[in-house]
């Protein structure tokens, strides 16, 4: 479904993305962990086309997509959960789910869109800066899924969220799964993320330090010494 | 008393061109993320255009409709020659390069027009009194015409798809772009509407007092105090802060005289950057 090969890159001459390979099939989930710094996020931007600078390939169903802009990424397949400012807070939910475009359906898809997140519902008029962390993630998560995209790609989406609301996150994405929809999935809560996953991948220094099953990793005395925090 | 009312009165209809021209600087900066210097020689060209137009149909009206297609136009043509190259660069490309706009289509005017002043052929009413204060039948005709003009922008921009999609970008560009925004039409949508508004305060303008090749340029800087007031990047704040200027300038007139009560808007300005920086309506950017 997902392919990176060979991925460097960075916002200005350095590298952080240095050769980075990564395969992603449908209905998979695939976690990216490691320390700050190790370069996952840049790899979320790289994948979505948010990069100023990429070197290598990445193939979306078999096609080469390393130049297509962003926006054209997002109508054909990628859809994106950003870390930070994943809402456009002075928009109202309807319209936060409005303007996405490349969606066919689009009543038919709000309406499943509130079936799914049933907080929004009630509040389609407020604006999304008025909601709580836990609706706005549902909100950004929303907004991502409007246009049914094969492969999503989620920035430490409980990052800002309490425990319970993390896990109704991790249970909602692998839900999402489910559906066929492979998630590439940036997690700075290692353990929990490997746990609803099915392979992952630790990133150090812009590389990939460990791959593998995510039954492995969980695992792995090295891996759990070194990033996913022993005991944790 | 009815004095100070008749300034008052007088103030809200500068107001309301400040406020348009306002208009125009605000949406620009939310969308493009600069300040552009060329808004006011905007407004002069369109109210050329009107004069030309007028001109040629014999109507004031169909006259006015081709000032305003030249000002749309011509900030369209400044986008796609001028201002997209430099998308993606600093803001201060983006400003010096519409500084240097601005002389340009000045320049241009000059010389095709020349320097003289023109003034629109209105029919000439008597004015109506209410409540003691002697009002121009024009001046409401005006009045209607921006009030309708501000009432098609948010329109556009509260319920319509683009509109929504220049509020979108506005807010979090990043997120346009990955919600599958394209920059192009939401570009084009808001140039043609900046040049639009501006052109309708040019010719507003230039048919209450009189069309030259400096009277969109004179309206920069209380333009731009009107943006700043009401908070740069938010549209009612723009009218707002316009409305608020306008009625300053006509209040401050009998006291610092007409030539100078421009300065009030410098001083509004000025003050407005010293003690509250993000302006009335409290946010410093995006169109909201």
């Amino acid at each position: 479904m997902l392919k990176i090969e060979n991925m460097t890159g960075g916002y200005g001459e350095v590298d952080i993305l240095k050769g980075i390979d990564l395969t992603l099939e449908a209905g998979e989930i695939l976690t990216v962990a490691g320390t700050n710094g190790a370069g996952k996020s840049t790899l979320a931007k790289a994948v979505v086309g948010l990069l100023p600078r990429v070197g290598g390939r990445v193939l979306l169903s078999g096609e080469d997509i390393t130049k297509v802009p962003a926006e054209r990424r997002a109508r054909t397949g990628i859809g994106y959960v950003p870390q930070t400012a994943n809402v456009f807070s002075s928009l109202t939910i309807v319209e936060n789910l409005e303007v996405v475009e490349g969606v066919k359906d689009r009543k038919a898809r709000m309406a499943e869109m509130f079936d799914l997140f049933p907080a929004l519902a009630g509040r389609r008029r407020s604006r999304a800066g008025s909601l709580s962390g836990g609706e706005r993630q549902q909100l950004a998560f929303a907004r991502a899924l409007m246009t049914k995209p094969p492969v999503i790609v989620l920035d430490e989406p409980t990052a800002a969220l309490s425990p319970i609301m993390a896990d109704e996150s991790f249970s909602r994405i692998k839900a999402l799964a489910g559906t066929g929809t492979a998630v590439l999935l940036i997690e700075q809560r290692a353990r929990q993320a490997l746990e609803i996953s099915h392979r992952g991948a630790i990133m150090d220094g812009g590389k990939v330090a460990l791959e593998g099953e995510a039954r492995t990793l969980l695992a792995d005395e090295r891996a759990a010494e070194l990033y996913l925090g022993v005991g944790h | 008393m009815t004095g100070f009312a008749e300034l008052l009165f007088s103030g809200l209809m500068s107001g309301l061109i400040i406020g348009l021209a306002g208009l125009a600087v605000t949406l620009v900066f939310g969308i493009a993320r600069f300040s552009n210097a060329a808004t006011g020689d905007t407004m002069t060209l369109g109210a050329y255009g009107a004069l030309v137009g007028s001109a040629f149909t014999g109507s004031v009206i169909l006259g006015s409709l081709i000032g305003l297609a030249a000002g749309a136009l011509a900030s369209v043509v400044s986008y796609l020659l001028v201002f997209r190259p430099l998308q993606g660069r600093s803001p201060i490309s983006s400003l010096l390069a519409s500084i240097g706009l601005a002389f340009f289509i000045r320049a241009i005017i000059g010389l095709v027009f020349g320097h003289d002043q023109n003034v629109f052929q209105l029919d000439i009413v008597r004015p109506i009194k209410f409540a003691g204060i002697r009002i121009q039948p024009n001046d409401l005709k005006f009045a209607a015409v921006a009030i309708s003009t501000l009432a098609v922008v948010f329109i556009i921009l509260h319920l319509t798809p683009i509109g929504r999609r220049m509020r979108a970008v506005a807010d979090n560009p990043l997120l346009a772009k990955v919600s599958g925004i394209s920059p192009r039409p939401v570009m084009l949508a808001l140039w043609s509407i900046a040049g639009a508004v501006s052109a309708i305060a040019g010719i507003i303008l230039g048919m209450k007092t009189v069309v030259s090749p400096e009277s969109g340029w004179e309206m920069l800087l209380p333009a731009f105090a009107a943006a700043v007031l009401g908070g740069i990047g938010h549209p009612i704040g723009a009218i707002v802060g316009g409305l608020l200027i306008g009625v300053a300038q006509e209040l401050a007139t009998p006291f610092v005289g007409f030539t100078y009560k421009i300065a009030v808007s410098f001083i509004v300005l000025l003050l407005v950057l010293l003690i509250r920086p993000k302006g009335l309506f409290g946010r410093s950017e995006g169109v909201r």
